[in-house]
């Protein structure tokens, strides 16, 4: 037999196969509009409500009803509860229930589901177990009517309900608690298809056939797991992923020279350096306002934005998002950069020799351009930036539990909700972790806590202020992020949300 | 890893003589050294070595050749194109590319160098003592290595480097761990095997110390499979570095290739030309490592030893004119019916595009029944002679000119195919080394059959009865049970007379015999002679015995030819060529037995064999 | 031989045992507080004692290794830390996935690099030279550079193969064969140069053996001493070589699952062992070690049904 003869036989083979998996490839490619695949970068430890965590919250939204709907802008609308009303001095929340909601099982959704669901929540030491930390009692009325007796006030309460602390799973199943972490049990529009479904790759979820509600566009929801943006792109070409959201500035232009995708932006993370240190305990020259405020003023935000960003975002001096009351758009561009003010600044303070700034790294976050820049910036006023390189999940360690750095650089997600920024960023814990405060934060954190209306926001601005003259933060850009769609899905993002709620998806008429 | 030992090493390194190479058997002396100047010869392997050279050069010169400091970063020049102060241009934070090319390069090659030195310290040393001793000590280091061998590398490089940071150093450190076990297996095997060789044992007895046997006789034989593995694990390492910093799990701050790639790989879309400079830099480093490595194989394994033989002919004649004229064939009545072959040359080519010959202008005739006696010295031609006659040249070789008949029909020139169907049923071979000439995978049985099925097309059962009556032919008992035995477990006698019963087994009419007795021990060798004999008379075969040993010529042989440097020097009966020589080399020959030393340094010497037995 | 098997399995099972504590060990050193890790970054302290206590790290590591050890010999693996999930279920599910990569990437393999390797081997000139050079790039090419550009060409360009994702067999095998072809092509371009080297240096060594100058001298056919005795005397040193490389396999498919999304062991490894998530990393360490202590059980018995003589030995 000759060479050439037998090369053919080879060539034809692959090429048999090569077509006959090209047919099958197409098949597996083609989605009909009854079935929306999602992917995602992020996914939950557990199923079980108690567990839930804002930024996996799709995942829950699938099974689970919230007490409260949360709107794309932010604003409340009824679910479980069809009305809720504070007293007046915002420390009971009573709610009032549908009646016509039940569980798979046929148990019924009523005010002792309620009540189990919160305690449950509370104690079950979930991520956002403390949200209820201000939770009092849940006080049964009536089947149809419960009251959330609060120790204080709480202006973060409803978006709670909205969210993870409002999820309600059938209390029948908290005798066997551990089986829900991975079959959800809840009220809402799909069941886990679990046999479809891998745990921890590929979840599948099939419509409820029974659900009380309004009917979501799609009969099945896939919603699968991705370690990097690379495979998401490709997927969205190939369109076996209809819907996902790329934070990579680079991916991002890639994917809109794609004519076919459609996108949305976003802003939603900002990044920027966290000062833990603000009362000197590891870096004595950052006790001092002046030092604070000479960071800020070194480090180049619009050519950081610019490079690394490919101007995917805004820059901005404030940790408050442009969605809460406290935003102050004047406070995005408050610091300039300015070298020479900086070093002004320092020697005010007495370090015109500079010191030197040991900050954590991890690369995941802090990447080769931002580490070199911020190096670069900060060395330009004499400050020495040493960058310790560290693994996520040593970091998580060595920063929070060992609190052996004196600031870190991070990505923050910005909440609508004024309160839930305080909390998080300017009442002492993790992100204060030493626990920093003065005389205006201490005045002005209670008026956004308890206060109404326009005392509250006006006690927002105030702090913001404050906080960004005081240099409590330096806070680099808020960062594009673009939802992207292979074309067949609409996405309406959510605000204060990075990931859409499922409610936000709808197929292109 | 076998391959690269010598095949049949002699007792050449006796002590006495430290100066020789152990592992040049067979070649002489006179080339010892020449692995590196042979290395250099072959283009490619001169090319990656100079590339290499290069490559470690730049890097250990980096902070001298290096424009700037590789961390120097200026946003705003960021994604600069090549020019200016930026020969390569800039990357994603601005900096440098050719100062994080050549600093990265450091890195990269230095962590390289990090993993291959603790693998080389871990492996080879416990390799040497395991395979030199055995024992517990081969036993402990085994179970450790099967241990280390079957760890997850994934998880032992992530847990170590969530111990040890990231740093490119404590990463290849750990891969030098994970990697050791390739040495101590590729060392360790081979001592075990060397172990056994005649010259350690006869080192041993002459009372050398171990440590002197294992620096003069095993260190030798194991560098070169070593520097091979060295170049492959360097591979290995340089590859799995960048991997990982592609997953994320990096170097930290140090300027790598790998970092580098990575870094090009997050701005793929606005600058896909970043990947250009480290991923040629990898891809130069990991071929040029390929090939050197291939080049150094290529170099030992022609000092091993295993070169075909008429390389080594060929050297002896190094210098010598080759005769020009193609011996006239005279008249065709004067030739022999069986076999004739007039003004034979047979050449190999040259690296330098020329020709060597090694037989020049052969004459040779073997009639129906009667046995001719080929003799000369080793590299004389007399094998490369019989190797024409059945077209079984080794590589390259060619028959440049002259006729061969075989029962009148010329076969120079003739297809393969017809050329093959000669052999075996007309022409058929013994040759020298009984034990190498069996295929080690295949039982006695089937090898026999073989030939039996496919070139006389007989039925299975058919085969398998004649293949009994074959090795009955040459007297081995109970031969059906020799029928299922494998080459290595029967005694070299045996397997001579299995290659004997293998020729006749298709009924030839000429038996071409190459030194058929040269490796069996005296009393076999009778044996094997009165064997040949038998056949001949009960079957009228013709045979070409070639052979060094006059001895054996005077027993067995009507006629004989006397080559040297690849001519005939002298032809006629044995009576007449062994009483009355006319040649000078001829009587060189007959000195040199009633000198009662042997003419060619045989494979087992018997000396040898009586030390070891 | 049923002995040497049984000696072997019980070595793998010591085998396991020791790797099984190293590992443990090792695990436990670093510094990954899993329960802040679980909490978030803004846990509480005492939320976060609270997590680590009820998962059990508050104990010392031997007796949590004991532990492990006492559950995991009566089949219970655990569940995992950040996915709640039972550990055998995660891992099995996982399973299929890389073992349809690696079984594919050895046939590939097997096939190619024998058909090259003897083809150049035997051939040898401007073939040999050919099927070298090819083997030097496919080597010195960084693998992901080839999984790149395998996906843009053939899933998002032409759309021959899906880009991301795995199509189990059972569900259909169309699906599974076109969803693994690209990951298969893109690891077997390196593992086919590689082996593809060893064959063709194998098949030269064989074919300068004395006993095929012997073979050919009985008048058989070229190609039969080719593929019967030069093949499988060439087997051996080729067998090794691709039982390393399927070894190397189990840990090195993480790139090419990242790319294309699969959901395999490999980048189950990465993920899990950078989150320091123990129950799941021993499964996979076990996994592991029993992977290897099998396939080089399986390549010594066909290495010993190859070579005779290695089998006496």
């Amino acid at each position: 037999m000759s060479t050439k003869a037998r090369n053919g036989a080879v060539a034809a083979c692959l090429a048999a196969s090569v077509a006959l998996a090209g047919c099958t490839g197409s098949d597996a490619g083609s989605t009909g509009s009854s079935t929306l695949n999602i992917a995602t970068l992020t996914f939950p430890q557990s199923l079980d409500p108690a567990q839930a965590v804002g930024s996996a919250l799709p995942f829950f939204q699938a099974t689970y009803d919230t007490l409260v709907k949360r709107e794309p802008d932010g604003s409340f609308s009824p679910m479980l509860a069809t009305e809720w009303s504070y007293n007046d001095d915002r420390t009971e929340l009573g709610l009032t229930l549908r009646k016509d909601v039940k569980f798979a099982d046929g148990t019924a959704f009523d005010a002792a589901a309620v009540k189990a669901n919160m305690e449950r929540f509370k104690k079950g030491g979930g991520a956002d177990a403390k949200w209820l930390n201000d939770l009092e009692s849940v006080r049964v009325v009536d089947p149809t009517h419960v009251t959330l007796e609060l120790k204080q006030a709480n202006p973060a309460m409803l978006f709670y309900l909205s969210d993870a602390a409002g999820l309600m799973a059938n209390p029948a199943r908290f005798k066997e608690a551990d089986s829900l972490k991975t079959s959800p049990d809840g009220t809402g529009p799909y069941r886990l298809a679990k046999a479809r479904t891998t745990i921890g790759t590929k979840w599948v979820y099939e419509r409820n056939p029974g659900y009380w509600g309004e009917r979501l566009p799609y009969d099945t929801v896939t919603i699968s797991f991705f370690d990097n943006e690379t495979a998401i792109v490709n997927g969205l070409r190939t369109g076996q992923v209809n819907a996902a959201l790329l934070q990579s500035a680079d991916q991002q232009a890639g994917i809109e020279s794609d004519t076919r995708m459609k996108t949305v932006e976003q802003e939603f993370d900002f990044q920027g350096l966290l000062l833990f240190d603000r009362d000197g305990k590891l870096t004595p020259a950052l006790k001092d306002a002046r030092v604070r405020r000479a960071l800020n003023h070194a480090v180049d935000r619009e050519t950081m934005l610019g490079t690394i960003r490919q101007n995917r975002g805004e820059i901005t001096g404030q940790v408050f998002g442009p969605d809460t009351q406290g935003y102050d758009e004047k406070l995005d561009t408050y610091y300039s950069h300015d070298p020479a003010r900086a070093r002004a600044l320092l020697k005010e303070a007495g370090y015109a020799e500079g010191f030197t700034l040991k900050l954590p790294r991890i690369a995941a976050i802090v990447n080769d351009a931002l580490a070199s820049s911020l190096a670069t910036d900060l060395k330009a006023v004499g400050v020495k930036l040493v960058w310790e390189d560290l693994d996520g999940a040593s970091a998580v360690q060595k920063v929070f539990t060992d609190r052996a750095y004196s600031g870190m650089v991070m990505n923050i997600g910005q909440s609508a909700s004024d309160w839930v920024v305080v909390n998080e960023l300017v009442t002492p814990g993790a992100f204060n972790m030493f626990g920093t405060t003065d005389a205006t934060v201490r005045e002005l954190v209670p008026q956004v806590q308890s206060g109404t209306g326009e005392k509250a926001e006006r006690a927002a601005r105030a702090l913001n202020e404050h906080l960004v003259k005081e240099g409590w933060f330096v806070p680099f850009y808020r960062m594009t992020y673009l939802h992207v769609s292979d074309g067949t899905v609409k996405i309406t993002p959510q605000s204060g949300m990075a990931v859409p709620s499922l409610y936000n998806y709808a197929p292109v008429k | 890893m076998s391959e690269n030992l010598p095949a049949g090493a002699p007792a050449a390194g006796l002590p006495g003589v430290p100066s020789r190479d152990a592992g040049e058997a067979g070649v002489p002396p006179v080339r010892r050294g020449g692995a590196v100047r042979r290395l250099l010869r072959n283009p490619l392997g001169a090319l990656s070595a100079a590339v290499l050279l290069l490559l470690v050069a730049a890097a250990v010169l980096a902070p001298l050749l290096a424009p700037q400091d590789p961390a120097a970063s200026s946003l705003g020049d960021a994604f600069a194109g090549p020019g200016g102060a930026h020969p390569l241009g800039t990357d994603s934070a601005g900096r440098d590319i050719l100062s994080r090319l050549l600093h990265g390069g450091r890195n990269t090659l230095g962590g390289a160098l990090i993993a291959l030195g603790i693998a080389l310290v871990l492996g080879v040393p416990s390799g040497l003592y395991a395979g030199y001793r055995g024992g517990r000590f081969d036993a402990a280091a085994n179970w450790v290595v099967d241990l280390v061998m079957a760890l997850p590398a994934m998880v032992v490089l992530l847990a170590s480097r969530a111990i040890l940071g990231p740093d490119v150093r404590a990463l290849m450190t750990v891969l030098g761990v994970l990697a050791a076990p390739s040495f101590f297996r590729l060392v360790r095997g081979i001592v075990a095997g060397v172990r056994t060789e005649l010259y350690v044992d006869a080192a041993k007895v002459s009372g050398l110390s171990d440590a002197r046997i294992v620096a003069r006789h095993v260190l030798i034989v194991v560098r070169g499979p070593v520097i091979i593995q060295v170049a492959l694990v360097a591979g290995i390492a340089i590859g799995l570095q960048a991997g990982l910093e592609f997953l994320g799990i990096g170097s930290g701050s140090a300027p790598t290739w790998g970092a580098m790639l990575n870094e090009a790989f997050q701005n793929i879309q606005r600058a896909p030309l970043l990947m250009l400079w480290p991923g040629l830099a990898l891809g130069l480093t990991n071929a040029a490592l390929v090939l050197l490595a291939g080049a150094l194989r290529d170099g030992l394994e022609d000092r091993a030893g295993q070169a075909p033989a008429p390389r080594r002919a060929a050297r002896r004649h190094g210098g010598t004119v080759p005769a020009v004229t193609i011996a006239a064939c005279g008249d065709p009545a004067d030739r022999a019916g069986l076999l004739s072959v007039r003004g034979l040359t047979v050449a190999y080519p040259r690296p330098d595009g020329g020709g060597r010959e090694v037989v020049r202008g052969v004459d040779l005739d073997v009639r129906a029944g009667e046995i001719v006696g080929l003799v000369g010295e080793s590299g004389s031609g007399k094998t490369q002679t019989a190797f024409a006659v059945l077209g079984i040249l080794p590589e390259g070789g060619r028959v440049t000119g002259g006729s061969i008949t075989v029962k009148g029909r010329e076969v120079v020139g003739l297809p393969e195919r017809a050329r093959r169907g000669l052999r075996g049923g007309t022409v058929a071979y013994v040759p020298q080394e009984p034990m190498s000439n069996l295929d080690p995978a295949f039982t006695i049985g089937s090898q026999l059959t073989e030939p039996l099925r496919h070139v006389l097309g007989l039925s299975r059962r058919e085969a398998a009865r004649r293949a009994v009556d074959l090795l009955r032919l040459v007297e081995i008992p109970r031969p059906e049970q020799v029928m299922r035995l494998y080459p290595h477990e029967i005694s070299g006698g045996m397997a001579q007379r299995v290659l004997i019963a293998g020729a006749m087994s298709c009924d030839p009419e000429l038996l071409i015999a190459d030194e058929p007795t040269t490796a069996l021990d005296v009393r076999v060798q009778a044996e094997i002679l009165d064997l040949l004999r038998r056949l001949q008379k009960d079957r009228g075969l013709g045979v070409l015995l070639v052979t060094h040993d006059l001895g054996v010529v005077a027993d067995l042989c009507d006629r004989v030819a006397v080559m040297n440097t690849g001519r005939i020097v002298e032809a006629g009966t044995t009576e007449r060529v062994l009483r009355s020589p006319e040649d000078a080399y001829t009587r060189t020959l007959l000195g040199a037995v009633l000198d009662q030393a042997p003419a060619r340094s045989p494979w087992q010497p018997p000396k040898a064999r009586s030390a070891t037995a | 031989m049923l002995n040497f098997i049984a000696r072997r399995i019980a070595a793998g099972a010591l085998l396991l045992v020791v790797i099984s504590f190293l590992s443990y060990l090792l695990l436990s050193v670093p510094g990954t507080d899993v329960g802040r890790q679980l909490l978030g970054q803004g846990a509480d302290q005492a939320a976060v004692d609270a997590k680590n206590a009820s998962l059990g790290l508050d104990r010392p590591v031997l007796a949590q290794y004991a532990d492990w050890l006492a559950r995991a010999v009566r089949g219970d693996l655990g569940t995992s830390w950040f996915t709640s999930e039972d550990v055998g279920t995660a891992v099995a599910g996982r399973l299929p996935v890389t073992a349809s990569l690696m079984l594919g990437v050895t046939l590939v393999t097997t096939v190619v690099s024998f058909l090259l390797g003897v083809w150049a081997g035997v051939r040898r000139g401007a073939v040999d030279r050919v099927v070298q050079v090819l083997g030097v790039v496919g080597y010195a090419l960084p693998g992901f550079l080839v999984t790149l550009v395998l996906v843009l060409v053939f899933a998002v360009r032409l759309n021959w193969f899906p880009a991301i994702g795995y199509t189990p067999f059972t569900e259909s095998p169309g699906g599974w064969l076109s969803t693994i072809t690209l990951p298969v092509l893109s690891l077997s371009v390196a593992s086919v140069a590689g082996v593809c080297q060893q064959v063709r240096g194998a098949v030269i060594d064989v074919l300068r053996q004395d006993y095929v100058r012997t073979l050919r001298a009985r008048g058989l056919p070229a190609s039969r001493i080719v593929f019967r005795h030069v093949l499988r005397n060439a087997s051996a040193p080729a067998l090794s070589v691709l039982g390393m490389q399927f070894v190397g396999l189990l840990g090195g498919a993480v790139l090419v699952e990242q790319i294309f999304g699969l959901p395999g062991i490999g980048s189950m490894t990465v993920t899990y062992t950078a989150r320091g998530d123990i129950p799941v990393i021993m499964a996979l360490v076990m996994l592991t070690v029993v992977g290897v202590v099998l396939i080089n059980l399986l390549v010594d018995i066909m290495i010993g049904w190859l070579n005779p003589k290695a089998r006496a030995a």
